[in-house]
């Protein structure tokens, strides 16, 4: 059987057999990286502990830091990938996704007290971004990303203080980081988030079933109508569930969507990439 | 223009293939028996079960080859006094679409059946939602990449169609049954904008909007292979 494991984030990626078993070594030797993984690596171990329905977090074995290096042990996973699973999923298995999903995030967000996150915290990190983004070789000159930044600006000098809740947070939970092995689904390649909340998940999570990036970034052919179908299910039930459940849902889920996709403009290169992104954000700038 | 709530057999012969080049579909072209492949294709189906009957085509094809004519004398041959043609002035993008035109054009309500007319089958058709399935083991010789599949659990539910993916033995046989017309143009309106949509698509979409549908077990399947 072939293995293919492939990461995002640039770490070296190791399937390892040691005795019957077998396990991902993830390491990196970048010194500017090296923290981030250990704390990934923690943030992965303490979510493995609780157990949910149908959520798995592929438990950490080891984290080993040495001086030019760190090296992450844990459990590998037969899975398909979330093309391969939506490809063939029935009607009844994306149901049970949705459920899967939705507990899970209730849980994040039960264990999240409301805190009230200063607006300060996010109009820094748009500074940051829109630095980022006009240091980009590709963007600074284009009239259509300066306009993107004025209007994201007004949006952002127009937040209030948030109240919502902080604490745990996948960090990146798109389908990328799924793995999906029949009913049980694993949850890979957590982050640190420069928000700690399970709100950042929702927007994660509904940059695919909303905005379909993780499609753009799917290489090999697959029947794009038939994802496009089961996610926006999935989108109207996320949606409609934390609509009707959280008043902040409804408050900030747009400016954060907003920020995490002019997030991912600052480092983009590829042209349909960016053509991509800006029809997304002025799509979004639009609705806000 | 025809408007109840009878049950309605739709078979869209609509196909305009860039591979035809210009030539006469070969679903218009008489068997041995002198029926048109696209007639023998519903001859499987007890057609008093139906209320109103509706062969959809284009109208290049009505005046270059005189397909309603042809489909007029057929339809007398069969005693089908409640076969009706639909023209379409222009082809269309999708066999969804031929069939969304038809039910517009005539007013249907009601339960929809759609019959593919490249093949032949026999089946008892009931108003209720439902696809049409045959066992691949019960063919000597088929060709499994072309066809979609459909997934039936323990209470008979439909709970996949995909295409040209073998993900159960049952393939679809090309026949498609609607409730209720409104549903399946609800469905097909939500969903054009997407493009290039089959109608396992459709179906698959309203399964998961909570739709039942069932199997409807056919015997005697022939694929003409003519599209």
């Amino acid at each position: 059987m072939d293995i293919e494991v492939k990461g995002h984030s640039g770490c070296q990626i190791d399937v390892v057999r040691e005795g019957s078993e077998l396990y991902v070594y993830k390491s990196s030797c970048d010194p500017g990286y090296l923290g981030r993984l250990v704390r990934q690596a923690e943030k992965q171990r303490e979510a493995a502990i609780p157990e949910y329905q149908h959520i798995r977090v592929p438990r950490i074995h080891a984290i080993d830091r040495t001086d030019g290096k760190v090296q992450v042990k844990m459990d590998y996973v037969y899975s398909k990938n979330f093309v391969e699973y939506f490809e063939q999923a029935g009607f009844e298995q994306v149901r049970y996704l949705i459920g899967a999903l939705i507990m899970y995030l209730e849980r994040e967000i039960q264990s999240s007290p409301l805190r009230t996150v200063s607006r300060g915290i996010v109009t820094e990190k748009f500074a940051d971004v829109k630095k980022k983004t006009l240091g980009n070789s590709i963007l600074r000159d284009d009239a259509g990303t300066v306009s993107i930044l004025e209007r994201s600006q007004a949006v952002f000098d127009a937040l209030d203080d948030m109240l919502i809740p902080v604490g745990m947070c996948h960090g990146d939970l798109t389908f990328s980081n799924i793995l999906f092995n029949g009913n049980n689904y694993y949850l890979i390649d957590f982050l640190d988030s420069f928000i700690e909340s399970p709100l950042l998940d929702i927007v994660k999570l509904r940059q695919d079933t909303a905005w379909l990036w993780s499609q753009l970034m799917y290489v090999h052919p697959f029947d794009t109508i038939r994802l496009r179908i089961a996610f926006g299910t999935i989108d109207r039930e996320l949606d409609r569930h934390f609509t009707h459940r959280y008043e902040w849902y409804g408050r900030y889920y747009r400016p954060l969507q907003l920020m995490n996709f002019l997030r991912i403009l600052q480092y983009a290169r590829e042209p349909r990439v960016i053509n991509y992104l800006k029809q997304t954000i002025n799509e979004q700038l639009k609705e806000l | 223009m025809s408007s109840s709530k009878n049950f309605n057999l739709i078979v869209p012969a609509a196909s305009d293939k860039a591979g035809h080049d210009g030539a006469m579909p070969p679903i218009f072209a008489p068997g041995r028996d002198g029926m048109l492949f696209c007639v023998k294709a519903v001859t499987g189906l007890n057609l008093d079960t139906f209320d109103n009957i509706c062969f959809t085509i284009l109208r290049r094809h009505a005046e270059a080859f005189d397909i309603d004519t042809l489909l007029r004398l057929q339809f007398r041959r069969l005693g089908l006094d409640r076969a009706e043609i639909v023209v379409l002035d222009e082809p269309t993008e999708t066999q969804a679409e031929t069939i969304a035109r038809t039910i517009g054009i005539r007013g249907m309500q009601g339960p929809v059946f759609i019959k593919d007319a490249d093949g032949y089958f026999k089946a008892d058709i009931y108003p209720e939602n439902g696809v049409a399935v045959c066992p691949l083991e019960s063919l000597d010789l088929v060709d499994p990449r072309n066809k979609s599949y459909v997934a039936v659990d323990d209470m008979q539910h439909i709970t996949n169609i995909i295409e040209k993916r073998v993900v159960s033995h049952l393939f679809n046989a090309g026949g498609y049954c609607f409730g209720n017309a409104e549903d399946f143009m609800n469905a097909y309106d939500s969903l054009k904008h997407l493009g290039q949509i089959y109608l396992s698509h459709i179906i698959y979409s309203m399964l998961l909007d909570n739709n039942t549908f069932r199997p409807i077990k056919v015997s005697g399947y022939i694929d003409w292979n003519i599209k």
